[in-house]
């Protein structure tokens, strides 16, 4: 059961919260301690956002702080920017991440290039969030990971967090950071029960570009972030009873990406596989492999693996969809042959 | 000829407020004869700061591409005459002079003013360190957080949006600021165009959109970009104002103006001024050969037949404020400006850019590792 069903007896600390309302208080604690942010985004104020993150922040701030904004990713990003030009912090809510291409210019143009542009004058603390990712049955439109596009952007802060304590602390340091964030909810993990987990009293932050040790291993490293992590700890549990013992690294953040963690991980284990939702070809998969390979060979066994949605849009039906992402199994077989190598 | 609010749509309440502070008064009949005078320096300072850059790009000097406002300059001076020192603007490619003539009346050197110094703008010409942004973005790609004047891209119309934000932050400050966007009849058939002046509708932001109706979006002509006589029509499905201003007039730019400025910072939201005027030259200098294959030489001379500037001059000798031989002291009537010298302006005019040309001849070029410096703000 999720904090905003007020468990009546059950003493504060103990009480689990899921990966949305870990966002949502997020929204509410920052919303409080910075009187100059600014929530903006289609049906965010009166409807509570499509999936609810937003639910009860107009009720609390107002509808001149909360906007329910007119059907636009343009405007929506190019308001942002604007309101952070003249002082505001802002959260802008993509209702789906797919629709954030309707605004791509405002965003790769004009937000994420202020900062270079103005030889450090200007800095934009804002915050482009949204639900994304697939296996939901979603279709094209709604299913989508597009953090490569952004990743390939200078000047944009990528993050996707896969726990609610990530959520919370992520949330709140990319609106802190000062430089535009571009952040991946999962909208398959916003109330899923089994990772609800208590979080902190007390305020706190993740810091961007620290990726985290998920399970530790000695024969094979998996990189991943997002629900796709919960797919490579359910391989490692598999490959466990065969034999193999499979260390699960989540990135948490794209860009910056703590390449470390990923290198030490590899120095242990020297075998990788990555695995993301978003298709292959040039997507940030390949961005990993590309720094292992040319920063950290030596440390390889064996050639790196990709496991990624394939080369295809995201299709509606469920034999469609499944076949197209990575799966436990998938990563399973794999990481069978690349221990063998 | 303002167009008013539909009024079968509207109650007759907010079609009165929509349409009536903009009635066909002439602010510009209360400017005094120093302002008038004033207005008419500016334009031959705007003028000049284009005919000394041609030249100057002429001789290779200027990297980059050059977008005359040559017959255009009655749009910049008169508009940014109506603002406060403390409004915001965003100017675009086409108009470099804007930088420096914001906040500038009488004193153009005044170092406290809300614009850029002739000194900013010339060595962002010449692409050199006293460039406020230090040269990173080309041109008119400029701006100042301090000085409020928004960076513009090269993605037309996307300033406005940034512009319905910054007004919007300063209206919850508790500030009374509009902005001035500036745009080309072009860009007005960009989806963010509609965007962003829908929701600055919605809210009644203080953002005046000047479309610069030059008839030339680079080969396309007006009538391939707006399927309406007027650009300013589009301004119907807002229901807001939408005005057209004779954009070689500088007291017809300022009359639109001043009222639009008035309309929006009594809360009424914002409007769209259409200038009408003519591309003198091609769309860059890039295209200046070229522009004469998709235009008509008979076009070309009848669109640049009411320059800004004689125009203005007959205003002044009506009004009786400039001598018969005052007028015909500088660019007389007649004179082609490409074979125009510093004779043909006033000192205090070419005196002033001289001192911006030595400033950014003097600043040195950015060193080669700030092309990696400042993607990102570091974190805290």
């Amino acid at each position: 059961m999720s904090a905003v069903a007020q468990a009546p007896a059950a003493p504060a600390q103990s009480v689990k919260k899921n990966y949305l309302t870990a966002i949502k208080e997020a929204l509410f604690e920052e919303m409080e301690r910075n009187p100059d942010m600014i929530c903006q985004g289609e049906d965010i104020g009166r409807l509570g956002g499509a999936f609810g993150v937003t639910e009860g922040l107009q009720a609390r701030f107002g509808e001149s702080r909360v906007i329910d904004m007119p059907i636009s990713e343009g405007a929506i990003a190019g308001t942002a920017v604007g309101m952070a030009l003249n002082g505001k912090t802002v959260m802008a809510e993509m209702q789906f991440m797919d629709f954030i291409s309707t605004g791509f210019d405002q965003i790769v143009n004009m937000m994420a290039t202020y900062h270079y542009r103005t030889a450090g004058e200007v800095n934009l603390p804002i915050v482009v969030r949204g639900p994304a990712g697939a296996y939901g049955g979603g279709a094209l439109y709604h299913s989508q990971m597009n953090e490569a596009w952004f990743c390939n952007s200078p000047g944009l802060r990528v993050v996707c967090p896969s726990t609610p304590y990530d959520a919370k602390g992520l949330m709140k340091a990319a609106l802190r950071d000062g430089n535009p964030c571009i952040f991946y909810e999962i909208k398959e993990l916003y109330r899923r029960n089994e990772i609800s987990e208590v979080l902190p009293e007390n305020d706190y932050i993740v810091p961007l570009g620290e990726a985290i040790v998920r399970r530790e291993g000695k024969d094979i490293t998996f990189v991943s972030y997002g629900q796709n992590v919960y797919h490579c700890l359910q391989a490692a549990i598999e490959l466990q009873k065969l034999g193999v013992s499979a260390e699960v690294v989540d990135i948490r953040s794209l860009v910056p990406l703590d390449e470390e963690t990923i290198f030490k991980s590899i120095a242990k284990t020297n075998r990788i596989i990555v695995v993301n939702e978003a298709p292959m070809t040039c997507g940030f998969a390949g961005e990993i492999v590309a720094r292992v390979t040319t920063k950290a060979f030596d440390l390889l066994d064996a050639p790196p693996v990709r496991i990624t949605r394939l080369d295809t849009p995201v299709p509606w039906v469920k034999p469609l969809e499944l076949f197209v992402l990575p799966s436990v199994e998938k990563i399973v077989q794999s990481a069978l042959q690349t221990v063998k190598y | 000829m303002p167009l008013s609010s539909p009024s079968g749509t509207a109650t007759a309440e907010q079609s009165e407020v929509a349409t009536e502070p903009l009635q066909a008064i002439r602010p510009s009949e209360t400017l005094t004869k120093e302002d008038c005078l004033e207005l008419f320096r500016q334009l031959y300072l705007a003028r000049y700061f284009d005919v000394r850059l041609i030249k100057e790009k002429k001789r290779g000097r200027l990297r980059g591409t050059l977008y005359s406002s040559h017959n255009q300059e009655a749009i910049l001076v008169g508009s940014l005459y109506a603002l406060k020192p403390t409004d915001w603007i965003s100017p675009i490619h086409r108009d470099m002079p804007a930088f420096f003539l914001k906040d500038a009346k009488f004193d153009w050197r005044r170092a406290d003013r809300l614009g850029m110094s002739i000194e900013e703008v010339c060595a962002q010409v010449w692409g050199k360190v006293g460039s406020p942004g230090r040269a990173r973005d080309n041109w008119s790609h400029i701006g100042s957080r301090e000085k409020r004047i928004i960076h513009s891209t090269s993605m037309l119309a996307g300033t406005i949006p940034v512009a319905a934000g910054v007004v919007y932050a300063d209206r919850l400050n508790g500030g009374d600021a509009v902005c001035l966007t500036y745009n080309g009849e072009g860009s007005t058939a960009q989806g963010i165009f509609h965007e962003a002046i829908n929701f600055a509708a919605v809210h009644k932001l203080p953002v005046i959109t000047i479309v610069e109706n030059n008839q030339w979006a680079y080969g396309t002509p007006v009538e391939l970009e707006c399927p309406t006589p007027d650009v300013a029509e589009r301004a119907r499905g807002f229901g807001i104002p939408g005005l057209v201003a004779d954009g070689q007039d500088v007291f017809d730019v300022y009359d639109k103006v001043t009222q639009a400025v008035a309309h929006a910072r009594a809360g009424n939201g914002p409007s769209i001024i259409e200038c009408k005027t003519f591309r003198a030259y091609g769309h860059g200098d890039h295209d200046d050969d070229r522009a004469n294959k998709y235009r008509s030489p008979e076009e070309v001379e009848r669109g640049r037949s009411r320059d800004p500037i004689n125009v203005c001059r007959r205003r002044l000798q009506e009004l009786g404020y400039l001598s018969d031989e005052d007028a015909g002291k500088y660019l007389a009537e007649g004179k082609n400006a490409a074979e125009a010298t510093n004779d043909d302006f006033p000192p205090e005019v070419v005196e002033f850019l001289n001192e911006g040309i030595d400033f950014a001849l003097r600043s040195p070029l950015p060193e080669a590792h700030e092309g990696a410096k400042w993607v990102f703000k570091e974190s805290v």
